[in-house]
């Protein structure tokens, strides 16, 4: 793409995770023209880097990537990845946004994903993709199923020894690739731009991310997911198969002491899978869940957590006080138990954080949408029209307006997709 | 972009990101030290993390974090299971020893 060029279409969605995509291809099948744009390298947002969902424990990767694959095939879909969003308002019914897109250091026209470039690149460097288990290339393709199967060089760890522009069969390697900034003139947009996590250091009574075989949520997803880093569940501290793994909830959110006081919605449903998933995995390991209140409240979730109890994962009703290194690796907990036992320790082999969670991204001085106390994107009608901000004909959908589940955000999105069309049909498009 | 200009332009691209470069050769002859020591104890049986870590004095978090991107890049393949470790071992192949 030309620096300085102006892309027009009907709708702008930005954010290519899994509340984007539906809604872009809710769009887009209805004949009007869409362009996602994704702050990452890949499209699939949380989802695509997850093992399974709750409460049917189909693969995540399975449901993502067709959508993936759907929108990047759709005759009505563009998607630029690498982006960064510097300007967004709606007036007089025209979206116009300000984008730039980063530098790959590689010609997204002429990769063609073989992956050579990453083979003969010497520096090995952390792979946050695998959660930092184990380490990728200075050049990689961003993880297997990524779209756009697309390579990508990070100049902080690159030597430019050359060997990757060597083996590139079509000469797509260019140190020299600078950032393209372009406007993006729409008559709708739909935010979508998802959530974080806050980080494991955190919380000084946790440790503050010093003690070993302490990992979030996000990381035993890698450990579990078929094609993660050790390709079964072990201890990163020594490749040791856990006997007891506890999972320690609210551990950033319920909790003003982290400045988020808000509940985090889905983390009581992904520990109950993570622990099926590795009561699976590990028969024997003994699987412990540290809660304050489990909410099970989506369909099928509360039958979901009565079959964890039966098979025979523990539910510890009590808030942990502090998290410490114990001998070997292990990990000790301290915690007072709601059943009258009182103050007690635990050692375990790994311990999960349920962290807490918060917008991905903030409009401020980007967008004049309005955001809550609790910083997520403002809705105005939440009982009757959720998607509906405070900027006439832009729109929000997903977790980018407060933590929800992934069928929650896609019922979101599909209802966004919905405010969107009629609004583009009122514009008389 | 001619030879010549492409070879003056690297040069000062060179230059330009001087510290980071000097910074990523420094980790790369790191750990090409590190993981042709690693290798070393890879072959027959293979080993486990922590056996290989007292072996050659790396941190065991390290050599797993070593042996996971062996894996997954087609070096190292998971052996037998010993106690509550896993055995690594080394792959023969072309891929292996180009790397």
């Amino acid at each position: 793409m030309a620096d300085g060029q102006t892309i027009t279409c009907d709708a702008l969605v930005v954010g290519g995770g899994i509340a984007g995509l539906q809604s872009a291809l809710d769009l887009a099948d209805q004949d009007f023209s869409v362009v996602i744009i994704e702050k990452d390298l890949s499209i699939g947002g949380k989802m695509i880097r997850l093992s399974k969902v709750f409460p049917t424990l189909d693969c995540s990767s399975c449901i993502t990537t067709p959508k993936m694959a759907s929108a990047a095939h759709h005759k009505n879909i563009t998607i630029h990845t690498w982006c960064d969003l510097k300007f967004l308002n709606s007036s007089d019914g025209i979206v116009r946004a300000h984008v730039t897109q980063k530098p790959r250091f590689v010609d997204e026209d002429k990769c063609i994903g073989c992956r050579k470039c990453e083979y003969a690149c010497p520096v090995y460097v952390p792979d946050s993709e695998q959660g930092g288990f184990c380490a990728t290339k200075a050049v990689r393709i961003p993880f297997s199923n990524a779209i756009p199967q697309v390579a990508a060089l990070d100049p902080e760890f690159c030597m430019l020894c050359g060997k990757c522009e060597k083996v590139c069969p079509t000469g797509a390697i260019d140190y020299f690739q600078k950032p393209v900034d372009f406007t993006i003139e729409a008559k709708t947009a739909i935010l979508a731009t998802g959530f974080e996590m806050t980080t494991i250091k955190g919380k000084p009574q946790y440790g503050d991310g010093d003690v070993q075989n302490v990992i979030t949520s996000l990381q035993m997803e890698r450990l579990l997911a078929p094609h993660g880093p050790y390709n079964r569940v072990l201890r990163p501290s020594d490749g040791m198969e856990p006997d007891s793994i506890a999972f320690v909830q609210c551990a950033g959110s319920r909790d003003k002491s982290m400045g988020i006081p808000y509940c985090s919605r889905f983390c009581c449903m992904y520990a109950i899978k993570q622990a099926m998933l590795l009561s699976g995995s590990l028969p024997l390991a003994d699987i412990i869940i540290y809660y304050m209140d489990i909410r099970a409240f989506g369909k099928g979730y509360e039958q979901f957590y009565q079959n964890a109890k039966a098979m025979g994962i523990q539910f510890v009703k009590g808030k942990v006080a502090n998290i410490q290194q114990a001998d070997d690796g292990a990990v000790a907990i301290r915690y007072e138990a709601q059943d009258g036992t009182g103050v007690t320790t635990e050692n375990h082999d790994l311990v999960v954080l349920s962290l807490g969670v918060f917008p991905d991204w903030s409009p401020k001085g980007i967008c004049p949408v309005s955001t809550g106390k609790d910083n997520f994107i403002q809705t105005v009608q939440p009982s009757i029209a959720p998607t509906l901000t405070d900027r006439e004909g832009l729109f929000v959908a997903g977790a980018a307006a407060g933590p929800k589940d992934i069928v929650d955000s896609i019922s979101e999105a599909g209802a966004a997709a919905m405010e969107a069309s009629n609004y583009l049909m009122a514009l008389g498009k | 972009m001619s030879d010549e200009s492409k070879k003056e332009a690297m040069k000062q691209l060179r230059a330009e990101r001087k510290s980071s470069i000097q910074k990523a050769a420094a980790t790369v002859k790191q750990q090409k030290k590190e993981l042709k020591l690693l290798k070393e104890h890879l072959t027959g049986d293979g080993a486990t993390a922590p056996e290989i870590a007292e072996a050659i004095g790396i941190n065991v978090s390290q050599v797993i974090w070593y042996l996971a991107t062996l894996k997954q890049y087609g070096e190292v393949v998971e052996g037998t299971k010993d106690g509550c470790y896993f055995k690594y071992q080394l792959v023969e192949t072309d891929s292996a020893e180009a790397a």
